[in-house]
Parts: C-alpha cells; structure tokens; sequence
C-alpha cells in the first residue's frame, strides 16, 4: 500500500498535469544540458590527466657533459627539483633509433641510418612531472643545471590546451548550478499552484489539527516526482545518444590521449546522478514553496 | 476552561482590535458572544483557537497558554477543540463520511477507531444516512450539521463557533442551536458561540458577552439581549 502523502503528491501532479508538465520539461531541458556538461566535464577530466600524464620534458644532455659520472650528477639534481615524479634515461644511440623510426618508410630508414655512425644526437633525461600545471617552472629549473644543453617540452600549446579545457569545466560547473537553481525555482513555482488550488484543504489540515510536516509531506512529494519525471527523458536521451557516440567514434576522440569509458557502466552512473539531482531539485523547490507559505501561519 | 485575564489584541497595520478583554468559562457552559460587525468577536475566535496572539494579557484554553505556543505546538493543541465556521469548509471532492473521517486521520488517529468514531458523530448531528453525499448535495443546514460532526469527532473539551448560523434562515438556525445544545448537554462539551442573531440569542437564553469596539460591554448571566438604542 503507498502511503498518504505519495498518493496526494501523484494527484497532485495529475490535478496541475499543465503545470506540472511544464516544470517537468523545465527540469528535463536542464537536466539534458546537465548530461551534457557531465558527460564533456568527466572525459574532460580524463583527457586532462592522460595529457599531463603523457606530457614529460626531454632534458638535453650536453656533449661535454656525456660520460657516466657527469650524467649521474645531472639525474640527481633533476630528481631533487620538487615535482618531479620520474627521470628516465635515454641514450644517444636510442635517440637514434627512435629518430629512425619517426619514417614509415623502410626505403628512407636506410638511407638514414649510416648517419648513426657520426651520431648527431645526444643523450637525454625524460622527465615526468606529478602535475602538468607545474611543468613550465619545472622546466625552467632544470634548465639551469649544469650540463644541460636543452630543456624541451610538449610546448606551450599542450599547456594551453589543457588550461583552456580546465576553464571551460570550471565555467560548466556554474552553468550547471545556475540551471539546477532555475529549476528548483519554478518547480516552486508550481507547487505555489498547487499550495493556493488547495488553500481551502490547508486551512481545514489547520483548523483540526494537521501538523505542518503532515501538510508539507504531498507537497514536496509532488515536487519530487515532477523533478524525477523530468530526469526520465534525459536519462533515455543519455544512455541513447552515449551509446550512438561511443560506437560512431570506437571510442576514441582526437587521439588515442582521449578515450571515451565504456558506455556500460558510465551512462548509467551519469543517469543516477541525473536522477537524482532531479529529485533534490524537485524536493528543494516544493520544500521552499511550502515553508514559505506556512512560516507565518498559525 | 476558557480564561481571558486582560487581552488586548491590536493587528500588524494598527487596528485596535480588543481591549482588555475579561472572561472566564466554565467547563460544560455555553455562552454567547455577540456584537455588531467590527466589533472584535472573530478576532477573539482566533486568540482562541492560537490562529493570533494577544498582544497584550493571557488565554488560557483548557489549561494552555495558547498565546505562548510556538507556531509549531499549535497543531497540537487545536486537537483539544472544535471550531466551526459560518462558511462550513468542508473539502467539496470528499463525501460527509470522508469528511470527517479526513479530520481524524489527519491526526493520526488508528483507522478502526476512525471509521466507528465518524458513524457516531454522523448519527448525533443526524445524517447517519448521508454518508456518501457529498456536500454539494446537501442544504446549507446539513452542510453546517457535518462541519459540527467533524469539529466534535475527536472529542474536543471545547467547541468555538464563528456565527454557526450564519447563512441560514431561522427555521434551520433553530436546528443547529437544538443540536449544538444537545451536544453540550450529551458530551459537556463547553461551547462559546458567536452570533450576530438576536432572535436566536431570545430565544435560546444563555450567558451572553456583548463586545463592542472591541471592549465587553456587558455579561449577562441570564441571557438575553436588547440593543439599548432601542
Ligand atoms: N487580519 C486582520 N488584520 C488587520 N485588521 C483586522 C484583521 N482581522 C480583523 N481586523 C480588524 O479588527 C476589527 C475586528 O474584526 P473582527 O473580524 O474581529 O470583527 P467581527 O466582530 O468578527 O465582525 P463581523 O461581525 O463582521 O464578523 C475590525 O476593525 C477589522 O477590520
Ligand atoms: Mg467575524
């Protein structure tokens, strides 16, 4: 058996369908744009971490510096700048080899590699740093070791990039929660509609005796119900349209840096969010709307 | 059971509703309180049933300050009396039995002792046959009958009445005074009853409080009023 405020919050959502639609729609627009924006802000997250996960500096060892003691002095100087979470050491010959095999083409990877022979590469240190923001201070400190011929690293672009991303997911959270604000607000709106169709039943609830939580309980039952009809269209459109994504593209966007999760799990915790924001608005907004209209009566 | 020791009630925009107002109720009395419109008789209902506070002096109502209550022991405390209205307020999409049985689980009342306590009362104002009415389909009379049986179903020691009769005409007004008193009589209810009928007030003789621009002009034990204009 459902209980009594349930029951009146499902009629109260059938006596006001209009308004309740439309607060419904209301929470779904938002919600779908809140799908969106979860959707790009978790992948964008990943994205963040595999860039600056990927991004290490290549630390140019001078010629004269090339014998292993020099280099073993180097290596841990590097290690002591603060950051730093690896140092990996790449020969001469290794460059070499990598250099030669940057061509497809075999034909051109011979005509290369007698050039091995009078290596024009130097050893070098890979660096990674435990946080791309500290990449170019890094960067720059060990530049000014000694024997370090050359510090590089993927390039200021890569560092954009990556910042310019980090804002967008910051000016996405507001968004969100100015959209969430929106629709708390006209679900409150909507049971205000409800509260004065039922004016007359509250001040009956009131004559005889109804405590305020045992008016409020439909109420915000209601709201919860519009904001949980609202997250169902989202929901679907989520799961649908993450899965239209994920096989369109075999999961990767750009580069193999940005790989789309699985749409089983992901889809679904995003729908749970989804839901359940929808229902926290809805109970938020009607919450409001009836502590406003009770806090002065008697 | 009902005590009005120097109440003074003045509204949030000035009016000066009542002045030092003296009462004092015995349990199982009825009175009257009668006056010309404006005179402050609705206003001293709602210092009564807590819905105002006095501004100034005590109500005390069955034993409770009720001006003292915080906003959230009111509901509670309106489980110790009946108030019935001159517009009736019943919920218009419920029958007479859902009426009153609404009043009763709204309290959280157990649903058996609902259901036998609604046949009683409907029986006492005498529509045990109009349960499934709904109001709609009821005269003005019988309307009143069921907002007197849901003010009473839970037993109130005290039943307020703002001008009961108000909408009826006197053959029906004499109706529910016989039943109101039938009430006192049977359950000792103490009743206080606002009227602006003065035929009613002749005819029925009861303690009656006259207020006028808000002060008590007079308490006549006997009852029985005549305008001194006249
Ligand atoms: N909520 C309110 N706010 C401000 N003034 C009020 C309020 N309710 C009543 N009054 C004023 O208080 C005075 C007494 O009103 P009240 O309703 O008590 O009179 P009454 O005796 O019940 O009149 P009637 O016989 O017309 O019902 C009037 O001047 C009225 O305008
Ligand atoms: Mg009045």
């Amino acid at each position: 058996m459902i209980s009594r405020p349930i029951k009146e919050g499902f009629r109260g959502v059938g006596r006001h369908w209009g308004m309740a639609l439309s607060s419904a729609i209301a929470v779904t627009i938002t919600l779908t744009i809140i799908s969106i924006f979860l959707v790009f802000s978790w992948h964008l997250r990943v994205f963040t971490k595999n860039i600056e996960y990927s991004m290490k500096i290549a630390v140019i060892v001078d010629e004269k510096y090339e014998n292993e003691a020099a280099e073993e002095k180097i290596r841990s100087q590097i290690e002591q700048v603060e950051g730093v979470k690896a140092v990996e050491f790449s020969s001469k010959e290794a460059e070499f080899q990598y250099y030669l095999d940057q061509y497809d083409d075999a034909a051109m990877r011979e005509v290369m590699a007698p050039f091995g022979d009078d290596n024009p590469m130097n050893d070098a240190f890979y660096v990674e740093v435990e946080d791309g923001d500290l990449i170019e201070v890094i960067s720059s400190q060990i530049r000014e070791i000694d024997g370090v011929e050359k510090v590089d690293y993927g390039g200021q672009t890569t560092v954009d990039v990556v910042s310019a991303m980090e804002t967008i997911r910051r000016v996405g959270v507001i968004f969100v929660a100015a959209l969430s604000i929106l629709a708390i607000f006209l679900i409150q709106n909507t049971i205000k509609l409800t509260i004065s169709a039922r004016q007359d039943e509250i001040t009956i609830m009131r004559n005889v005796g109804a405590t305020n939580g045992f008016i409020r309980a439909p109420f915000v039952w209601e709201g919860m119900i519009i904001g949980f009809l609202g997250s169902l269209l989202p929901i679907a459109l989520t799961i649908w349209g993450y899965m239209a994504l994920y096989q369109h593209t075999q999961g990767i966007v750009f580069s193999a840096l940005f790989n789309l999760e699985k749409p089983i799990p992901f889809s679904l915790y995003i729908s749970g969010i989804l839901a359940l924001i929808g229902i926290v608005v809805g109970y938020i907004g009607s919450w409001l709307s009836v502590t406003k209209y009770l806090r002065w009566k008697r | 059971m009902i005590e009005c020791t120097h109440v003074y009630k003045k509204y949030k925009n000035g009016t000066n509703a009542l002045y030092d107002i003296n009462i004092s109720v015995e349990q199982g009395e009825f009175i009257y309180i009668i006056g010309p419109t404006g005179s402050g008789k609705s206003t001293l209902i709602k210092l009564l049933d807590g819905e105002e506070v006095p501004t100034k002096g005590v109500v005390k109502v069955v034993g409770i300050d009720v001006g003292s209550l915080r906003a959230s022991q009111v509901p509670i405390y309106r489980r110790n009396i009946g108030v019935v209205f001159q517009d009736y307020r019943l919920l218009p999409t419920k029958t007479v039995f859902e009426n009153i049985t609404y009043a009763l689980e709204v309290i959280k009342m157990k649903k058996p002792q609902v259901r036998a306590r609604a046949k009683e009362v409907m029986g006492v104002v005498g529509l045990g046959e109009k349960g499934n009415a709904f109001p709609h389909e009821l005269s003005g009379g019988q309307q009143q009958r069921v907002a007197i049986a849901r003010a009473i179903a839970n037993r109130p020691k005290v039943l307020i009445a703002d001008e009961p009769t108000g909408n009826l005409d006197p053959g029906k007004s004499d109706e529910i005074m016989a039943l109101l008193e039938r009430i006192n009589k049977r359950y000792g209810t103490t009743i206080l009853m606002v009227t602006h009928d003065l035929t009613l007030v002749n005819k029925h003789r009861k303690r009656t409080v006259v207020l006028e621009h808000g002060h008590i002009v007079a308490d006549l034990a006997e009852g029985g009023y005549v305008r001194h204009d006249q």
